[in-house]
């Protein structure tokens, strides 16, 4: 018998659990042969991601046996800290460890809490990322919502009460996607994203286009790369709405008179014009000619265009004042912003709206919907910039001209839990907005309570890059505190925020910091105690997050015993909780944050292991026949979502056109404002997205003459700290684009750089060097650093090439989206040879 | 008799690398050895560029020429088309590397099986792994024979999200890969070279 590659079957098992190697959480099956893990593979029996898995996801073995991991409980014994600084870590017992770090936080929470920055961020542990608020501190100490969408999560909550969008894999025909990996390289539940985008391209024929400054995999697949200037991608889309109002006139009448506010009359001043007695909005019924209520059941037909009189007041439908604003956002005008031709904007919007089908309609299920198979679908690198909510916004605009908003074919809202899109009545026959799906609203305050100020950002999410700025400059918004410790969770802090200056320097500040991870990183490396956390393979939680298409929890269950003495981070949080005084805040937490219902409530003065809770969680959801031991036996409840969620989920209440509502909340925010004498600029709160001339990215002085980014989005990379995995890295050092600072070719060779050469990238705010690689695949005027190239921790594994693209970006918010919160990611830089 | 091939459509591939990572981790290979792997090509000029993944791996050719060259018969083809090592009469002579066409054999060099991915440990994973192999042999993709023994698809047609690798037998008119060729004209890499690989690609 030849001796090659043979695997015996005797003493094997296959053990069902769910992934953990993202945020997302697809359904796998572990392969455990006398106590090792051999193998991992995608669930075939999970809806979500359908037997496949992701490279990352199969790389879990590689996690977890690293001999990197934290071992037991350590603490520090070089005093002196610093990036590449050897703590020189020694183990102690739980105990030691506990007791340390339940001293001196309890020290802290006794004198003043918000003395304690929180950065809790493992994504499948949603419910604990409130834990600050049980302790007594509301800072958001990183900045995962600037890299994902402050600009993009709450829109997608007040424009359909989702979480977050994609289009619909199953109808969709012609897809436009803006700096997004769906379907390709990134974003929700990857593995059955690109089953189920491959599906639809080759057996369908869906004819995409793909536009970024660089060739990202959804770029090459696509059937029309169109490079863009990065920051710009609204002033593309506006280009295109211009051609749809002005030139092609057509759109979808009836949607927008149906399920939107277009109709509603707005008044000079911006706002609703209403009813005198009943206050409701009014719209124009065209066939009576005149202003009724706009739920008045005798109207014939809705208005949507014209101007009108009445009570001496001049009106005009929100659709007409959308469009009169956009009258001179031309292709033309737009293109001298984007540097996309006005030619291309005018046939891809002849194509988008011919491919819509305005008027048509598809049977599902014995139900007639819309059918309109066209929609552009975006992620962090459309929105990810000063304005991203306008960014955002013009998106939706588009969309919702083809009426194709959450129909088949169309721009889907995608819940992040088994919540699915959350529908209730709002004010004015409007869906009610829910912009704070993560966490309840912040009251304003003055001076502000959180070091990031969401207070001031109702329509926004936790602009954690702000922290660092507010703890060096307190005086600037009259913070009274300094902040002494930190508490890290799954969370890196350092690596993450951008302005990384002054990172660095609030790192040196801090007194203690505790970390409670699986392995160090450039964060925890300042760590004083590290608590070691049982990984995914060790460990067990419900998971869900974002899928789109299919709903449902999948267990996580351990598949090995652990290898060390780490214990569950929801147990060891629980733990600090009761030393440091704050254990019936945590369970009252948890009641919210885990969907508990009364009878399953956990009760003050007790403690709970992260078991009962997740046993309480699931029988909350889904009764009491289906706890934690149903899922132990039975793995998964995912099931496709049924037609009457993802279409026309609105219960009758209509969609925001034309947005009043943020103009309604800025001119709240302004009078807050005013009340405490302060100033604080509302002017991109606006009902229409427009472009606007202020955008600092664009202003930064000429020397700067290119534009830089970072991405992410490629399947390897995405959601994910793993370049110190050894398979990915042997990936990522194979591939061109992951090998260097991509520069165009004719860039190059004009400033007389070659690839490999060693290069400066100097932005106003910051200074990195890096290697020069020379490609064809990114427009002229942009340089890209991939995420596998910006890491120095001292793991051994890790490439350090050190490019941390956060030292270019400034962390302030002067480049921040006053109306989300989210930062510009971009900049501009000046490079040169070395 | 079977004549078990594999086709790759290259417009499925998003080049996810999920294949070099299932292939990897099915068969253990050490650090920087590759059964599998995903090819990148750009062609053209900006803003005309074009770019294409290619996955490649051993293509199992029914006149293949390591089977030929082979000194010692350590390289043989099965009777349903899988081209194996035998690493008990491999020399490591490396005349089979020289004689495939495709780049797709490579020898493990001595003392690589002590190395690891984490440098000077072997996690229990790779100890366990590394029992399969051999120093000093040429090694390759084997379409996990073991897998296809057991009725099993090959680890990185299991895995591949976007279906862009399908396995079956290019013998049987009705099966998935012959009705692929048919259809969408797959096309064999490299014909000139006489080979009649046993893998196929669709553009």
């Amino acid at each position: 018998m030849a001796k090659v590659a043979t695997h015996t079957k005797s003493g094997d098992k296959w053990v069902r659990s769910a992934c953990k190697m993202c945020l997302h959480g697809c359904g796998i099956k572990v392969r455990v042969k006398d106590g090792v893990i051999l193998k991992i593979e995608g669930d075939p029996d999970n809806a979500n991601n359908m037997g496949k898995l992701c490279p990352k996801g199969q790389s879990g073995i590689m996690r977890h046996y690293d001999p990197n991991r934290i071992k037991t409980p350590v603490r520090r014994t070089n005093p002196q800290k610093g990036p590449g600084v050897d703590p020189k870590w020694e183990p102690i017992s739980w105990n030691e460890a506990l007791d340390i770090v339940g001293k001196r936080l309890k020290k802290i929470r006794s004198e003043d809490p918000r003395k304690l920055l929180v950065a809790i961020n493992d994504f499948q542990r949603i419910h604990l990322w409130g834990w600050g608020a049980a302790f007594g501190t509301g800072h958001y100490f990183n900045t995962v919502g600037q890299f994902c969408g402050a600009a993009y999560h709450p829109f997608c909550g007040f424009f359909d009460g989702s979480f977050a969008c994609a289009n619909d894999y199953k109808y969709c025909n012609y897809w436009i996607q803006i700096g997004g990996g769906d379907g390709f390289g990134a974003h929700l539940h990857l593995s059955g994203s690109i089953k189920r985008m491959a599906d639809a391209r080759v057996n369908r024929g869906l004819k995409l286009i793909g536009v970024d400054p660089r060739m990202a995999s959804y770029c090459a697949k696509a059937d029309e790369w169109v490079p863009i200037i990065p920051g710009t991608d609204r002033a593309f889309i506006l280009g295109m709405v211009y051609v749809i109002l002005y030139e092609l006139d057509r759109y979808d009448a009836e949607f927008i008179k149906k399920y939107t506010n277009g109709p509603y009359l707005i008044k000079p001043d911006g706002r609703y014009f209403r009813d005198k007695e009943t206050q409701k909005p009014m719209v124009w019924d065209s066939v009576d000619n005149r202003a009724k209520v706009y739920d008045d059941p005798t109207i014939k037909d809705f208005t949507l265009e014209g101007y009108f009189k009445i009570d001496g007041i001049k009106v005009r439908p929100g659709f007409q004042v959308i469009k009169d604003t956009l009258k001179d956002h031309t292709p033309e005008r737009m293109s001298k912003i984007c540097d996309v031709s006005p030619g291309t904007m005018r046939r891809i919007a002849r194509e988008f709206v011919e491919e819509a089908r305005i008027g048509s309609t598809i049977m599902i299920e014995g139900k007639e919907y819309p059918y309109r198979p066209a929609a552009i679908n975006f992620y962090r690198g459309a929105i990810g910039h000063y304005d991203g909510t306008l960014d955002h916004a013009a998106i939706k605009l588009m969309n919702s001209l083809v009426g194709n908003i959450d129909v088949p074919g169309g721009h889907l809202g995608v819940g992040l839990d088994h919540r699915l899109l959350i529908v209730e009545p709002g004010e004015d026959g409007m869906l009610k907005p829910q912009p704070h799906i993560l966490h309840p609203g912040v009251p304003f305050a003055y001076p502000p309570q959180t070091l990031q100020m969401i207070e001031y950002f109702p329509m926004g999410l936790d602009p954690g890059h702000l922290v660092c700025h507010n703890i060096l400059h307190p005086e600037e918004w009259g913070f009274d505190f300094k902040p002494e410790a930190a508490l890290i969770f799954h969370s890196n802090p350092l690596k993450n925020i951008n302005g990384y200056p002054k990172v660095l320097e609030v790192f040196k500040q801090l007194e203690f910091i505790v970390a409670i991870d699986i392995l160090a990183n450039e964060s925890t490396e300042w760590a004083d105690i590290i608590l070691p956390d049982h990984d995914y393979l060790e460990s067990t939680m419900l998971t869900l997050c974002e899928p789109p298409e299919v709903t449902g929890h999948t267990l996580r269950k351990p598949v090995v015993e652990p290898l060390y003495d780490s214990r569950d981070g929801h147990d060891i949080l629980t733990d600090i909780s009761e030393r440091c005084g704050c254990l019936n805040e945590l369970n009252g937490l948890l009641n919210f944050t885990m969907f508990i219902k009364p009878e399953y409530a956990l009760k003050p003065g007790r403690k709970y292991s992260h078991l009962e809770c997740i046993d309480r969680m699931a029988k909350s959801i889904y009764g009491e026949h289906m706890g934690l031991k149903w899922f132990q036996e039975n793995n998964n409840a995912v099931r496709p979502q049924k037609p009457e969620e993802c279409y026309l989920p609105w219960k009758g209440n209509r969609i925001s056109f034309y947005h009043e509502y943020f103009l309604q909340v800025a001119e709240e925010l302004q009078e807050q404002f005013r009340a405490v004498g302060r100033e604080w600029d509302t002017s991109s709160y606006l009902a229409v997205p427009v472009w606007r001339e202020e955008h600092p990215l664009h202003k930064i002085p000429g020397e700067y003459d290119l534009y830089a980014i970072n991405f992410k989005a490629e399947a390897m990379l995405n959601h994910c700290e793993n370049t110190t995995i050894p398979w990915i890295k042997e990936l990522v050092s194979n591939i061109p684009i992951h090998k260097g600072v991509l520069i165009n070719t004719k860039t190059a060779q004009a400033k007389g750089i070659k690839t490999g050469d060693r290069i400066s990238i100097e932005s106003p705010f910051g200074k990195v060097e890096g290697l020069a690689r020379v490609i064809e695949e990114i427009h002229p005027r942009v340089i890209g650093i991939s995420n596998a190239i910006t890491r120095w921790t001292i793991h051994p594994v890790e490439r350090k090439m050190n490019v941390n693209f956060n030292h270019l970006l400034p962390g302030n918010l002067e480049f921040t989206d006053l109306a989300s919160g989210h930062q510009e990611t971009a900049t501009k830089v000046r490079i040169s040879k070395i | 008799m079977a004549r078990l091939g594999m086709v790759i459509d290259l417009k499925r591939c998003v080049g996810c690398n999920a294949c070099t990572v299932a292939c990897k981790s099915e068969n253990g290979t050490p650090p920087d050895i590759f059964f599998t792997r995903v090819l990148e090509q750009v062609a053209g000029q900006y803003p005309i560029v074009k770019k294409k993944y290619i996955p490649v791996l051993c293509n199992h050719c029914l006149d293949a020429p390591c089977v030929r060259v082979c000194p010692t018969g350590a390289t043989y083809k099965r009777e349903n088309g899988i081209v194996l090592v035998d690493y008990t009469k491999c020399i490591g002579c490396k005349a089979c590397v020289v004689a495939c066409p495709y780049n797709n054999r490579t020898l493990m060099p001595k003392g690589k099986l002590k190395e690891g991915h984490f440098k000077n440990h072997l996690t229990p994973y790779e100890q366990v792994k590394y029992k399969d192999f051999y120093e000093g042999v040429v090694v390759k993709c084997t379409f996990c024979y073991h897998r296809v023994d057991q009725g099993l698809e090959p680890a990185c047609v299991n895995t591949c999200p976007a279906g862009a690798r399908v396995f079956g037998d290019l013998h049987d008119p009705e099966s998935e890969v012959s009705r692929l060729i048919r259809q969408r004209g797959g096309m064999q890499p490299m014909s000139e070279a006489n080979t009649n690989p046993s893998v196929y690609y669709l553009e």
